[in-house]
C-alpha cells in the first residue's frame, strides 16, 4: 500500500539533529498558513508601509530558521513521550507513533541512541520495521562503516554521502 | 535472553548472515600491526598494549552498530549477566566465530572474566624472546578496547584488562571485565 512520507530526521545521542530530509508537503500545512497572518496583522495594526518591510522581512527569516526549529521541538516531544512511556510502562517499553490530523510520527530508537522519526500521512501503517531497515542497511552500511565518515556526526557530518542519500531516497520513494 | 537461546542465535547469524574472511589472513595482519607497534615504540610494550586498547576502542564505537544490526537487537540488556552472555555469545562468535566462556563473577554481578580456550589472533604467534614480552605484553590488548568502546555506546562503561595469557605461559587466556556505571541519557540543552 502507498504511503506518503513527509520527512525524516536522525538524531545522534548527543540529541543533536544529524540529518533531515523533506519528500512532500503535508496536504494543508499549517505553517504556510501562519506567517500570512502574522503579516495581514501587521498590515492592520501597523499601517501599509510597516506592513510591507515586514513582508519583505519576515518570512525569509522562519524559512531560514524552520528547519532547525522543527528538528528541535520534534526531538523535544519524542524525547519526552519516550521518557514517560518508558516511566508508565516499564524500561522495555517503546514508544512507537503518535497521530494528528495532519500528520503521524513514527519513532525508532537504537541501544545506541540514535533516533529515527519520520513523518508521513496520518492513515499510515506502523512504519517501525522501515526506519530499523533504513538504519540496518543504509545507516550501518553507508554511514558507519564509511571509513571517511567520523564516529560522531557533529553538525551531520559525513551523514550526508551519496550512498547514503541515495539508497535512502530510493528506498523512501519505493513506499510512495 | 537466556545464555542458551544467545548461543543459537549467534550460531545462526555466523552461518547466515556474515561475510567471512581467511582466518590466517586475519592471524597475520593482527601480527604484522602488533610486530610494527613493536618496533614504533622502541619494544616499550606499556606503550604497545596502550596504542592496541586505543585501536581496539575505535573499531569498538562503530562495531556496535554492525552488531546490532545483525543480530537485529531491539531493545538492550536487562542486566549486565545477559550482557555479558551476548557478549560471548553472539558478539564473538558472529564477528570471530569463538565463544569465550563466561565465568568468575563476582557477588555483586559486577566483573566478571571471559576465558578463551581459542584465539584466533594468536595462532602461530610467539612473542620476541627478549625477557620483558613475557611479562610486559598483552599481545590481544586490542580485544579490551573493542569491548569497552562497544559498551560505552550503548551506555556502560567498563574497564577490560587481560590477567592471563598462554603465549606467557599461563594455562589459560583471560580477560576480566568490570562494569564502571551505567551512564545517563544525555539532554537536550536548555532553550532559551
Amino acid at each position: 500500500m502507498p504511503v506518503q512520507v513527509y520527512s525524516l530526521y536522525i538524531f545522534d545521542r548527543h540529541t543533536e539533529c544529524i540529518y533531515s530530509k523533506q519528500w512532500v508537503q503535508p496536504a494543508t500545512p499549517a505553517s504556510s498558513t501562519l506567517p500570512s497572518t502574522v503579516t495581514d496583522q501587521h498590515r492592520q495594526t501597523n499601517g501599509t508601509e510597516l506592513a510591507a518591510t515586514a513582508a519583505e522581512q519576515l518570512p525569509p527569516k522562519p524559512r531560514r530558521n524552520k528547519g532547525a526549529d522543527d528538528a528541535k521541538l520534534i526531538f523535544g516531544t519524542v524525547f519526552s513521550l519516550r521518557n514517560m512511556v518508558r516511566k508508565l510502562g516499564g524500561d522495555d517499553d517503546a514508544f512507537i507513533s503518535f497521530r494528528t490530523a495532519q500528520y503521524k510520527l513514527h519513532y525508532y530508537e537504537t541501544p545506541t541512541n540514535l533516533r529515527f522519526a519520520l513523518l508521513t500521512e496520518p492513515g499510515a501503517l506502523s512504519m517501525r520495521n522501515v526506519l530499523h531497515q533504513i538504519y540496518i542497511n543504509l545507516w550501518v552500511e553507508y554511514v558507519v562503516k564509511n571509513p571517511l565518515s567520523p564516529v560522531e556526526h557533529k553538525g551531520g557530518e559525513g551523514v550526508r554521502n551519496e550512498m547514503f542519500e541515495l539508497g535512502l531516497d530510493k528506498f523512501i520513494r519505493g513506499l510512495m | 535472553m537466556s545464555a542458551s537461546k544467545a548461543a543459537r542465535v549467534g550460531e545462526e547469524i555466523w552461518k547466515g548472515r556474515v561475510d567471512k574472511v581467511n582466518a590466517e589472513l586475519v592471524v597475520l595482519t593482527y601480527g604484522t600491526i602488533v610486530a610494527q607497534l613493536c618496533k614504533d615504540f622502541d619494544s616499550d610494550y606499556v606503550q604497545v598494549n596502550k596504542q592496541l586498547d586505543k585501536m581496539g576502542y575505535n573499531i569498538g564505537l562503530r562495531l556496535i552498530e554492525d552488531y546490532l544490526a545483525k543480530s537485529n537487537t531491539m531493545r538492550r540488556c536487562s542486566n549486565f549477566r545477559e550482557t555479558a552472555d551476548m557478549l560471548a555469545k553472539v558478539g564473538f562468535k558472529i564477528f570471530l566465530n569463538i565463544t569465550p566462556t563466561v565465568t568468575n563473577w563476582t557477588s555483586d554481578n559486577k566483573q566478571f572474566s571471559l576465558v578463551f580456550e581459542e584465539n584466533p589472533l594468536a595462532d602461530f604467534v610467539e612473542l620476541p624472546d627478549d625477557g620483558r614480552a613475557q611479562d610486559e605484553l598483552w599481545y590481544s590488548n586490542i580485544f579490551c578496547g573493542v569491548l569497552r568502546g562497544a559498551l560505552e555506546m550503548v551506555q556502560m562503561q567498563v574497564e577490560a584488562h587481560f590477567i592471563s595469557d598462554v603465549l606467557r605461559g599461563n594455562d589459560t587466556t583471560e580477560m576480566r571485565v568490570s562494569l564502571i556505571r551505567y551512564i545517563d541519557d544525555e539532554l537536550p540543552p536548555e532553550d532559551d
